[in-house]
């Protein structure tokens, strides 16, 4: 068995294209989930009845089930419940049409918007409590005082473990394939199966992996160094 | 409803080789997690950069990716390098060598920050009372440091049960491989509710897991010791 190089090169470039798609999952479900995952949190440390006991179910079930199967699952059942749901509403929208990206961005979404919840939940119990009350008493509303006092200050604290969840959301998205989504995974798994060249496919995508994930981290270094300012002391 | 129940039942026994794969990488990593951990925290500058190296490696790989690596890749390997053949190894195998390199990776970093959580001047007190330095770690810091990576420790074994369902890729038959099976064999007739059933049992294993360790970190923290003495005991 000869280590073919020139295959493992060319794949690297071709998995290369995958990484528009990888970024595309990530930083969308990212972004739908960090202000659902902060509302949660909110909601879950309000104790609101019921809402946050529906959300602790919801995150509990989310972070002790395999991905693999929650993609299983929903992949499967989303398509069935969502047709139902638009028919009875008389939504205009043929849902087996949809592409599967949006199913892989709903999948990942829900599982970031789980981790997140629990992220902003320990990060905004770092912020004190009279720090709300202060703003109100300068005439802040809550939502105000959310804005400029408290949420600057959890962000600096959650940041490093925003990375880290960053990056899981990466590693994650390399799930993708079981939705035929195109990403990095996926092409590299399409070359290693036409070839047959299993190992040079998968260190191509190993140390495309390694790449962008340090890349990644290097710029949330860059801005937890520019965020540090709203640390106290 | 039933049917859940059936299927929950069907898939119970083979639970036995998601624990085997679990157990036993959870114990070689905690050995090769302590080597790594003795490495960075030791004086060798060679083997301290090699350790924290293959950290961030292992950091920044996906399961699935090492998985295959792994699988494809160590019988070629043994068969170029050595003249082993390999390929008569079960796939548990490939799975537990993958975990254990990775549990290895982060269980080191967690035994490292564990480590340096504990007050250097403890070690030093110790010594300074007549213990010798083993002595000094096994009884004074190990125990504190045991204590702080508990929630930690949690984590990374729930992290292994449900990384570890990546194992029917390759062909592995624990809870998840079965599953896996049914579908093919029914041909996705009660695809829900095969995986309804799957999602049970690793749901309710998480909350035990999650249980457990809220009870050990409660039974084995430091922080409560002016209650009574220390809540600390062996064994």
């Amino acid at each position: 068995m000869d280590f073919d190089f020139k295959f493992m090169i060319d794949t690297f470039f071709m998995a290369l294209k995958g990484i528009p798609t990888t970024l595309m999952l990530t930083v969308t479900a990212m972004l739908i989930a960090l202000p659902a995952g902060f509302f949660m949190a909110v909601v879950r440390r309000s104790k609101t009845p019921a809402a946050s006991q529906l959300i602790a179910v919801y995150v509990s079930y989310m972070r002790g089930t395999p991905l693999i199967l929650q993609i299983f699952l929903l992949y499967n059942l989303l398509p069935t419940v969502l047709n139902v749901l638009f028919q009875a509403l008389h939504i205009p929208i043929n849902i087996f049409n949809v592409s599967n990206s949006i199913y892989a961005i709903v999948i990942f979404s829900l599982c970031e918007t789980a981790i997140l919840e629990e992220v902003f939940r320990s990060a905004l119990g770092t912020v004190d409590k009279g720090q709300l009350e202060a703003a109100s008493t300068v005439g802040l509303s809550p939502f105000q005082g959310y804005i400029h006092i408290v949420i600057p200050q959890a962000l600096v604290s959650a940041l490093p473990v925003l990375c880290n969840t960053t990056t899981d959301l990466i590693k994650m998205t390399s799930l993708a394939f079981n939705m035929s989504v195109l990403d990095m995974t996926a092409i590299a798994k399409i070359q290693a199966a036409m070839q047959l060249s299993y190992i040079e496919a998968y260190l191509s995508i190993f140390f495309l992996y390694l790449i962008l994930v340090l890349v990644i981290e290097r710029i949330f270094g860059l801005v937890e160094r520019r965020l540090r300012i709203y640390q106290k002391g | 409803m039933n049917r859940i129940i059936t299927y929950v039942i069907t898939l119970l026994p083979y639970l036995a080789v998601t624990f085997q794969y679990v157990l036993t990488s959870l114990f070689f990593g905690t050995i090769f997690g302590f080597v790594l951990a003795a490495a960075k925290l030791g004086k060798n500058k060679a083997l301290k950069r090699l350790a924290i190296g293959y950290t961030t490696v292992m950091r920044c790989t996906p399961s699935i990716v090492f998985l295959f690596l792994i699988f494809y890749g160590l019988p070629v390997l043994f068969r170029t390098t050595a003249g082993i053949n390999i390929d008569g190894l079960g796939t548990i195998t490939f799975v537990i060598i993958t975990f254990t390199l990775f549990l290895g990776a982060s269980l080191s970093e967690i035994m490292r920050s564990a480590y340096e959580s504990v007050d250097r001047g403890q070690y030093e007190a110790a010594v300074s009372i007549g213990l010798s330095s083993i002595q000094a770690f096994r009884e004074i810091i190990l125990p504190q440091a045991f204590a702080v990576s508990l929630p930690n420790m949690g984590n990374t074994i729930l992290f292994l049960l449900k990384e570890g369902a990546l194992g029917y890729i390759i062909g592995l038959i624990d809870i998840m491989g079965k599953a896996y099976l049914i579908n093919g064999n029914e041909m996705g007739a009660h695809i829900l509710e095969v995986y309804l059933a799957l999602s049970l049992i690793y749901w309710t294993l998480s909350i035990g897991i999650e249980r457990l360790f809220k009870y050990l970190e409660g039974r084995f923290s430091f922080e409560k010791e002016n209650k009574d003495t220390i809540t600390y005991r062996r064994g």
